[in-house]
């Protein structure tokens, strides 16, 4: 795919929809024109999921220490609901809030193919210099070749293995941290503890979760994925891609994953609770979830423990941005400046788990400990795990690709095809759709 | 498409309007239909068409406009011409959509026609609670998707589920419904029988409520048995509204959209296998999981297309069933 | 967009029924013998059992609904998970909001579709067939697709966001349409409008005098399918609408966003969302199952 520019249609409509739309976009029913009196703004932010902003009341923290603006926020419960709705918004140039959110695996394909409709956050006052508080990649990740940059991070996603103590203990493998990290060198080991698990375990009870998420939780570890650094698909040739394709299959057909789909199987969602699985690989932000779906109940029964081999890897985050239609730029940019400062950042890791990806921000989390996880020093795992992260090549297409390959291997787990097949059949399918 | 009555209604009152010129001249005197006041029609369709023009046609014309571009959400278009059809018609996953319509849609309506065909018959007795029940028959149609595909997804759980609960008192150990090919065709066609059959049902009871009595008691004088009553008097007489049951359901069965979108946790995957990957959410996955509109569009008028045929095949069907019944005009 | 999917089912409404003045005798089937009274009641339950299922899991913490056996009565949650999706989402508004859309939508369905059900069932004009059968075509074509067209003509007209964006596609349906002209071709008795033209009545004159009367019940029918059917739509006002302005169905699929989704405070939205049309149902009920049985024709 090339890169294009914009039509002069799209221009027309998003012109003609800027001269007519006098309150700038603001989709509230109630939202007057923001040009009331000096200083007085209304700020309208759209994001998804849990991004900790509401949840720690940082809206209404700004409010208070900038009086005369006023937020409007609204968020959607799946990325996969806001996102066209986001898309379809944008394509008419109209509907769209004065901050919005991107998630991680969509940042490659605004910078490729809509720079035109976002905001460069160098060109505004606050945000001017924002790109060097990140860590190196995050900022990159959002940046054009010719140097804007698109997004301004809120959180990235270091990994982590969370575990169940009691089931550990159960089926007589270690339970604290330490041991169990050195009993995990690599991928290989965290498999043949899982025979270990499954030969003594409580019945019902798988070693991890999903096949799709081992997957992840591998390739979440490499630079390269799906594309090369040149922009060109690697996926079907890239050895990191097949070997973590490979490894996940074959624990998803020897019976060490529980084979649910993550996120979408409700069985999930009460595995957590229910000990369906005794591990699962987890992203920061999974902390947060996990606490909610296992509920008080589960409050002592799981730990955390670096990945095998203590290998860095990031899987999720996301990033703010103003859409080009925004009437209050300088505004939004101020608002987004204090949201991703290292001290707001610290206040959501605390209250939902999302981890810092400003280098203040993960300097003021270092010593995070989580009572929930018995005591884990989450901060100090995740901020290792950070630290070691590689520098990740993201391509417009990787959401098609993980989804693809991600269901091929819930077909290896859950229905028995066999590992090759399902990976020519993911081939072919990637191939047909990005051919 | 003919405009055309109901297949074969009973109704004397028959629906085509006769190409002019080809009326019979006594018939003229009767002037059934009215209206050389010129421009009258046109004012009471002139509401409806003008709404109709701007939020129902132009954006299904411009879709076909669309389908003929490489059109990704969020940016622009560009000509492609017929690439999109060469596209689908290479595409197994479009295959793999269209044939799971077909099963989904198979094991959803038969068995929704026939168990409304069983309780219309016991709806037609004399009851006592007799409201009670035929307001039950419709409940399930005043709850949206949203909340029925919720319950039914918790109902058909694999570990916890209440489907697998009734089935492990019985001793049997309960499917992996969602990951399953047929289990998961099965779950959603569930939900589908569950929200419609009722509703069929009161259908078939206003038809059977019409069927003349003196069939009944010419079938009895020649010593028919009640199954046999159902048979060759009930049956038949419902042949109309089985056949326009028929319809609407397939065309209601190739659209199905929300109840495997929503099954699927949102996500227009249909499963591992995409064993419950409709033509509905293939078209939804191309436009909104992956951006690609042009193709979601091809999708979607490929469906119209396959609607289209279906029900002029069942209209072809039916004219030749009725004969020229729908051609006549009955004399009030 | 709009057709949907419902209503095309409810095309179904407008089955053959023959007119009131030539229905047969009626057939006395009988009374139902304990077999049918059996098998009646477990398909009532059937169709309640999910219901049920719902105020159960709406009433206790998500937790108690994720063991095995699940739990067969009701918590004591209900009103608390009730409290926490209301904190969630505005709930109250969104009733109201789609009460004010419903409402509006059946009620232009019904008068629209009517003036044009008359027009198609009783006058004579030329291009007649083929405006009808554009308008019949469209009913097969799924409605997902035309949103990205629909959508920027509601941001030209400045609605996004407003509920006049949800409203104004769904004003006609050609479902509405079809029904109407169906209805009328077989209880509108052409005698009537003649006697008025002779009479002198104006063309409007007529209809609204004349037509419209007969054509009540009919509407009444379509009215209130139009009204359920609106209520549950919810790809278009997902698109259209966001949480700060929802419809019920918007702020059901925005329920336990910003939080981890709990299914209990999601299913106890959607118990507070379902009840309103449940009991516009328990209310009207009767008239709906009676209007259909009798194919919507009564003097």
């Amino acid at each position: 795919m090339r890169i294009r520019s914009t039509a002069p249609v799209v221009a027309t409509l998003l012109s003609g929809a800027l001269l007519l739309t006098a309150c700038g976009g603001s989709d509230d029913e109630a939202a007057s024109s923001s040009g009331g009196g000096d200083g007085d703004v209304e700020l309208s932010v759209s994001l998804f999921g849990t991004m900790g902003f509401e949840e720690s009341a940082l809206f209404e923290e700004y409010e208070k220490q900038n009086p005369g603006v006023q937020i409007n926020y609204e968020s959607t419960q799946g990325e996969d609901k806001y996102w066209p709705a986001l898309q379809t918004k944008l394509a008419s140039g109209s509907g769209l809030a004065d901050v919005q959110g991107i998630e991680v695996a969509r940042i490659a394909d605004v910078v490729a193919n809509q720079s035109d409709k976002w905001t460069d956050l160098t060109t505004l006052q606050a945000t001017k210099d924002i790109a060097a508080n990140y860590v190196e990649w995050k900022a990159a990740a959002a940046t054009t070749e010719d140097g804007k940059v698109l997004g301004a991070g809120t959180d990235i996603g270091p990994m982590a293995l969370c575990y169940r103590t009691d089931l550990l203990e159960q089926a007589g493998l270690p339970t604290d941290p330490a041991e169990l990290a050195a009993r995990l060198g690599s991928w290989d080991d965290y498999v043949a503890l899982g025979e270990e698990y499954k030969a003594a375990a409580p019945e019902g009870s798988a070693w991890m979760d999903s096949a799709g998420g081992f997957y992840n939780a591998m390739v979440s570890t490499s630079e390269e994925i799906y594309y090369d650094e040149a922009g060109e698909l690697v996926y079907d040739s890239n050895p990191a891609v097949k070997e973590a394709f490979d490894t996940a299959a074959a624990a998803g057909e020897a019976g060490l994953t529980a084979r649910l789909e993550q996120f979408v199987d409700p069985a999930w969602d009460q595995g957590f609770a229910s000990g369906s699985f005794a591990t699962i690989a987890c992203p920061s932000w999974m902390i947060g979830y996990i606490k909610g779906k296992a509920g008080d109940a589960g409050a002592g029964k799981w730990n955390v423990t670096p990945l095998p081999g203590g290998e860095g890897g990031n899987w999720g985050g996301s990033y703010l941005a103003i859409p080009e239609s925004s009437e209050n730029k300088e505004e939004a940019a101020k608002l987004i400046a204090w949201l991703t400062d290292g001290e707001q950042q610290a206040t959501v890791f605390k209250n939902v788990g999302n981890f810092p990806s400003t280098t203040d921000g993960i300097a003021n989390v270092g010593d995070a400990t989580d009572e929930y996880f018995n005591g884990a020093p989450i901060g100090e795992i995740f901020t290792a795990s950070a630290d070691a992260a590689p520098t990740q090549i993201l391509g417009q297409d990787d959401g098609v690709l993980k989804n693809t390959l991600v269901k091929a291997l819930l077909s290896v787990e859950a229905n028995g095809v066999p590992a090759q097949e399902a990976w020519d059949s993911a081939v072919s399918q990637v191939e047909n759709q990005l051919g | 498409m003919t405009v055309d009555t109901m297949p074969g209604t009973p109704s004397p009152a028959d629906a085509v309007p006769p190409a002019p010129g080809a009326r019979p001249a006594p018939r003229r005197r009767r002037r059934r239909l009215l209206g050389e006041s010129g421009l009258a029609p046109y004012a009471y369709v002139g509401p409806f068409f003008l709404i109709f023009l701007a939020f129902g046609l132009f954006p299904l014309v411009y879709t076909a406009w669309v389908s003929l571009h490489e059109y990704r959400l969020g940016g622009e278009m560009t000509w492609t011409g017929l690439d999109n059809y060469t596209w689908l018609f290479t595409s197994e996953q479009f295959y793999n959509a269209l044939w799971k319509t077909i099963t989904i849609g198979a094991l959803s309506t038969i068995p929704q026609l026939a168990l409304a065909l069983g309780l219309a018959h016991l709806l037609n007795y004399r009851m006592r609670a007799r409201n009670f029940f035929r307001i039950s028959m419709i409940m399930p149609y005043a709850t949206s998707v949203a909340a029925s595909t919720l319950v039914f997804a918790q109902i058909f759980g694999r570990d916890n589920g209440f489907a697998n609960w009734l089935l492990s008192l019985v001793g049997i150990d309960g499917p992996d419904w969602r990951n399953g090919n047929w289990t998961a065709q099965i779950a959603i066609s569930v939900i589908v029988i569950w929200r419609w059959t009722g509703y069929n049902a009161l259908i078939y009871l206003a038809g059977m409520q019409s069927i003349s009595q003196d069939l009944y008691e010419a079938a009895a004088i020649d010593g028919a048995s009640k199954w046999q009553q159902f048979v060759h008097v009930t049956l038949p007489g419902l042949r109309p509204t089985i056949l326009f049951t028929v319809v609407v359901s397939t065309i209601g069965a190739t659209q199905l959209f929300g109840e495997p979108l929503l099954f699927g946790g949102g996500t227009p995957n249909g499963g591992a296998l995409g064993q419950y990957q409709t033509l509905g959410l293939y078209m939804y996955q191309q436009g909104w999981q992956f951006g690609a509109l042009g193709r979601a569009a091809t999708v979607a008028w490929v469906t119209f297309v396959l609607i289209v045929l279906l029900v002029v095949l069942n209209t072809a069907l039916t004219r030749w069933r009725t004969g020229e019944r729908s051609t006549r005009r009955a004399a009030r | 967009m709009s057709t949907t999917t419902t209503q095309l089912r409810e095309a179904a409404i407008a089955a053959p029924v023959p007119p009131a003045a030539r229905r047969p005798r009626r057939r006395d089937p009988g009374s139902a013998g304990w077999v049918a009274y059996l098998l009646l009641a477990l398909t009532a339950f059937v169709f309640l059992v999910p219901f049920y299922y719902m105020v159960v899991a709406a009433s206790r913490p998500m937790a108690e609904m994720n063991v095995s056996p699940p739990p067969l009565l009701p918590g004591g949650d209900l009103w608390s998970n009730i409290q926490k999706a209301m904190e969630q989402q505005d709930l109250v508004k969104a009733i109201v909001n789609s009460t004010i859309v419903s409402g509006a939508v059946t009620v232009s369905t019904a008068l629209f579709c009517t003036l044009a059900g008359f027009a198609f069932a009783k006058l004579r004009f030329s291009g007649k067939n083929v405006l009808f059968g554009i308008a019949i075509g469209t009913m097969m074509i799924p409605p997902t697709l035309g949103v990205v067209p629909l959508y920027k003509l509601m941001s030209d007209l400045e609605l996004t966001g407003r509920l006049a964006s949800v409203i104004l596609p769904f004003l006609v349906s050609a479902f509405g349409v079809f029904f109407m002209r169906q209805y009328l071709v077989q209880s509108l008795p052409d005698e009537l409008i003649e006697a008025a033209r002779i009479d002198g009545a104006s063309s409007l004159r007529t209809f609204w005098s004349i037509v419209l009367p007969i054509a009540r019940p009919g509407m009444a029918v379509l009215g209130m399918l139009t009204f359920m059917t609106m209520w549950n739509e919810f790809f278009w006002p997902v698109i259209a609408l966001n949480s700060s302005n929802p419809t019920v169905q918007v702020a059901l699929a925005n329920l336990g966003s910003g939080y981890v989704p709990d299914q209990s405070i999601i299913l106890a939205g959607t118990l507070v969302g379902t009840v309103p049309v449940l009991v516009v149902f328990a209310l009207l009920g009767r008239q709906i199952v009676n209007g259909i049985l009798a194919g919507a024709v009564k003097g």
